[in-house]
């Protein structure tokens, strides 16, 4: 039961700490564009050149144009496969991938193994083992499984070694960026050993999970905990889901806002419309700067203050 | 073997913290060689002892040096207590999102160093890293204004908060030309070149340390006087006056440039800098609007003759105040439009960046010249004979019309139908490489900051220059198309500094020019190669 208590906690942190990051996203003041093109959400004839709206002539008079369908032609492969370090910076890439990829196939298998929990549950004969639908996602679990685990073993020793070896990754590394990829490799080390010796088709996987969700029930005599690596394995997952959203490895799932609310954040301010509420709730702050030329006074708005001319140079 | 340089050692005490030895600058082609072996004079000690200098070998402030430990101490504190409101949305909701967004998730990974020019011509100096200065300011912020963060500084990376470091940062903000393309290759999304305008902001705004170029002699007396350039109203109005003169002798072309004409359709905004140093763009602009028959005007107002806007560089406040003055003259003028000349960053400034500051009436349609001129020249509106510019032409992109913009096209279309030997760069449009110039490096020339910048930062344009041009004879005059004013300065001074147009004969100015050049009508070229027509009357 320990084992089930470790990872509730883990996931309720994960929960807190990925809340409180997109909360205070998406509660930030509105900025002003800093936007870069290519915008891959642009229409397919401007994206053809990296090219905006604003290329038209009186552009303000037609309708903002934008394609989901262009945004996800480019999101999939960059997601995926991180197409953009593939072009960028190729040898990086050739260890970034597996490490990327192989973490993407543990969520991938462990989705499916709550699929799995969820059907045995309430699937009713669909959920009974032997199923078509039991049969292949067994399949999927233990591929997915199997690949992710090689992958983040490989990837993980090659990232670690790569930022050890290369100069330019070396001097700029900390204790913690050596230990977060440790920390990753030990969960894919110890994983991938669970399967090799003890738990090949995931069975004992497929029964934690099953666990989990159930409050500690069980499919089958053997869970994971009841060998060392199987327990190392749960410990390290657990603890890994709650520590990347502490960390910049949040980025797997921030990354929507670097893009979304940034790179690609091209909307217009209209008048009378929401971005230009947002801007003159903006206005009404009253800020503290110090130089003599901005002239705040903690009284003044950012309204006053960008409508009158310095009197002091400094 | 090469010496590396890591964030921490931005507090290291050392008279010189990066120096460029002569070689390592990445080569130039023949005929250039004899530019190999040079690297960037030293500075005059006379005139840097009382300055801050131990950055590299070039000064693009002169911070003076603090008189006593006191003094010292107080400016650290002034640092952190800007690094403080950098992080509150009172003081920067301006970019407070993007900033938190790129502090935070830096992966270390290089490849932005990888896309940045002045990081590549330098022969790769470590200090110009796009993520360098982000790496020194994410390390001074996590230790000295996280909770705890003095003990995890030593797992998360450390750094000693003085004045050297800080004096060094400040410098090193401008060793950047914010031109973003690190920003365009990180796969995370990461903005080096924000965090870098972050840090120039933080000087400005808290300790009021900018180069004098952009604040005293740029902001502030475009402000007061009306323009960067010191121009008044009623020298603007003489100037001009003076534009058509010299158009009608020129080209024999007689032009009447329109004065504050209330409702005209459209409000051009020139950069000033053009009515100086390059009269004959404005007067391009002239004829081609009068040609086609549109209805424009200029102001005289103070800041209405002078597009530029310098606090988008370096200083939130003082760039709000320029965008709502350019603003409030055209709302006064009750035009249909803003059109921006041919000027990069006040593009940028005033179509992109002040849309998420002007409101209500102040919230005038504005377009990039480069769209306007499409319409003229691609819908019929003029006659041209393409012949005319029978020269090699190649574009210079301006980062902030292409890569801040997305403007890539209408320029191009205009050059395909005009100038029949028109080749691109490689790479162009939003992958361009930065003229060197950008966030007013053009305009910054103080102690050797010129030669830093033609040796260092504008290199890799020359670069793309000779080899855009390659295979064409020496003696066949070369035209670079720049449209916009900080790109023309910054090849201007390259041109010069490797005698350019004596060894390849390279010539540069702006798009309108070219399209009036190849004007059906005209009796004369406006285009000449030094005493040399462009074509024949």
């Amino acid at each position: 039961m320990g084992f089930y208590i470790l990872s509730y906690l883990c996931i309720f942190v994960f929960i807190l700490a990925t809340g409180y990051r997109v909360y205070r996203q998406i509660t930030l003041p509105v900025h002003l564009r800093w936007e870069v093109y290519p915008v891959q959400h642009e229409t397919t004839d401007k994206l053809a050149h990296s090219g905006s709206y604003m290329e038209d002539l009186n552009w303000w008079e037609k309708k903002h144009g934008s394609s989901l369908f262009n945004e996800i032609k480019y999101m999939v492969p960059e997601i995926l496969f991180i197409r953009g370090l593939w072009k960028e910076n190729r040898n990086l890439w050739r260890v970034s991938f597996p490490f990327h990829f192989g973490l993407y196939l543990m969520i991938a298998a462990f989705g499916l193994l709550v699929l799995q929990a969820l059907l045995v549950l309430w699937g009713g004969d669909a959920g009974q083992a032997g199923g078509a639908a039991r049969s292949l996602l067994d399949g999927a679990t233990v591929l997915a499984g199997w690949t992710g685990l090689i992958l983040g073993v490989i990837g993980s020793v090659g990232t670690f070694c790569r930022r050890l070896a290369d100069p330019e990754l070396r001097e700029y590394s900390s204790f913690v960026d050596y230990f977060n990829i440790l920390f990753i490799f030990l969960f894919f080390l110890f994983a991938f050993l669970t399967c090799l010796f003890v738990d090949p088709l995931l069975e004992g996987a497929k029964a934690y999970v099953f666990g989990l969700l159930t409050g500690g029930g069980s499919l089958n005599s053997y869970v994971p905990g009841q060998s060392f690596c199987g327990g190392a394995a749960i410990v390290l997952a657990s603890l890994l889901v709650a520590y990347v959203p502490l960390t910049h490895m949040s980025h797997m799932f921030m990354k929507y806002f670097l893009y979304h609310d940034v790179k690609w954040d091209d909307a217009p301010n209209r008048r009378g419309g929401a971005i230009e509420a947002a801007i003159l709730k903006n206005l009404a702050l009253k800020p503290t700067w110090n130089a003599k030329h901005i002239e705040a006074d903690g009284q003044k708005s950012w309204l006053d203050i960008a409508s009158s001319a310095p009197k002091e140079m400094k | 073997m090469k010496k590396t340089l890591k964030p921490s050692d931005m507090a290291r005490p050392s008279d010189c913290l990066c120096h460029i030895e002569p070689g390592e600058l990445s080569p130039l082609p023949p005929p250039y060689e004899d530019f190999n072996q040079v690297t960037v004079p030293p500075l005059k000690l006379e005139k840097v002892k009382n300055i801050e200098t131990s950055l590299d070998d070039t000064v693009a402030i002169g911070i003076p040096k603090p008189a006593s430990k006191e003094e010292e101490e107080k400016l650290v504190r002034r640092f952190l207590s800007g690094l403080k409101k950098l992080f509150e949305k009172e003081n920067n909701w301006t970019f407070l999102q993007p900033l938190l967004l790129s502090m935070e998730h830096c992966a270390k990974c290089q490849t932005c160093s990888n896309a940045c020019p002045v990081y590549e011509m330098s022969g790769g100096k470590d200090i110009y890293r796009p993520m360098f200065r982000a790496e020194v300011l994410r390390r001074i912020y996590n230790k000295y204004l996280k909770p705890g963060g003095k003990i995890t500084a030593k797992l998360t990376g450390d750094i000693d908060l003085n004045w050297t470091t800080i004096a060094r940062l400040a410098e090193l903000s401008y060793r950047c030309t914010l031109c973003r393309r690190c920003a365009t290759v990180c796969p995370i999304g990461v903005d080096n070149g924000l965090i870098n305008h972050e840090i120039r902001k933080l000087f400005s705004q808290e300790m009021g340390i900018s180069p004098k170029e952009l604040h005293e002699k740029g902001t502030v007396q475009h402000l007061r006087v009306g323009s960067s350039t010191g121009m008044n109203p009623l020298a603007a109005k003489d100037s001009v006056d003076f534009i058509q003169e010299e158009m009608e002798e020129i080209t024999g072309y007689k032009v009447e440039i329109p004065w504050d004409v209330e409702g005209a359709d459209i409000l051009l905004l020139h950069n000033a800098g053009e009515m100086l140093a390059w009269p004959e763009n404005v007067g391009a602009f002239a004829i081609i609007f009068q040609a086609a028959g549109i209805s424009w005007t200029l102001s005289s107002e103070a800041a209405g003759y002078d597009a530029v806007n310098y606090g988008l560089w370096y200083d939130d406040v003082q760039f709000s105040r320029v965008a709502v003055k350019h603003a409030d003259i055209a709302r006064k003028l009750k035009v249909k439009k803003i059109v921006i000349g041919e000027c990069g960053h006040a593009h940028k400034a005033l179509t992109v960046i002040a849309d998420r500051l002007l409101t209500g009436d102040l919230n005038i349609p504005r377009e990039s010249a480069m769209v306007t001129l499409e319409d003229i020249v691609l819908n019929g509106k003029i006659q041209f004979d393409p012949h005319k510019n029978d020269f090699p032409v190649t574009l210079h992109d301006p980062c902030n019309v292409v890569r801040a913009m997305g403007i890539v096209e209408p320029q191009r279309r205009i050059l395909r139908k005009i100038a029949p030997r028109f080749r691109e760069m490689t790479p162009h449009g939003v992958e361009n490489y930065c003229c060197g110039g950008g966030s007013g490096f053009a305009i910054m020339s103080g102690y050797n900051f010129a030669e830093w910048r033609n040796l260092v930062s504008s290199r890799k344009k020359f670069l793309q220059i000779l080899t855009a041009f390659q295979g064409e004879p020496q003696d066949v005059p070369k035209y670079v198309c720049a449209p916009c004013s900080n790109c023309k300065g910054a090849i201007r001074d390259i041109f010069n500094y490797y005698h350019a147009e004596e060894r390849s004969r390279l010539y540069y100015g702006g798009l309108v020019e070219v399209i009036v050049n190849a004007m059906a009508d005209m009796k004369k070229p406006i285009i000449q190669f030094g005493e040399e027509p462009s074509w024949k009357s």
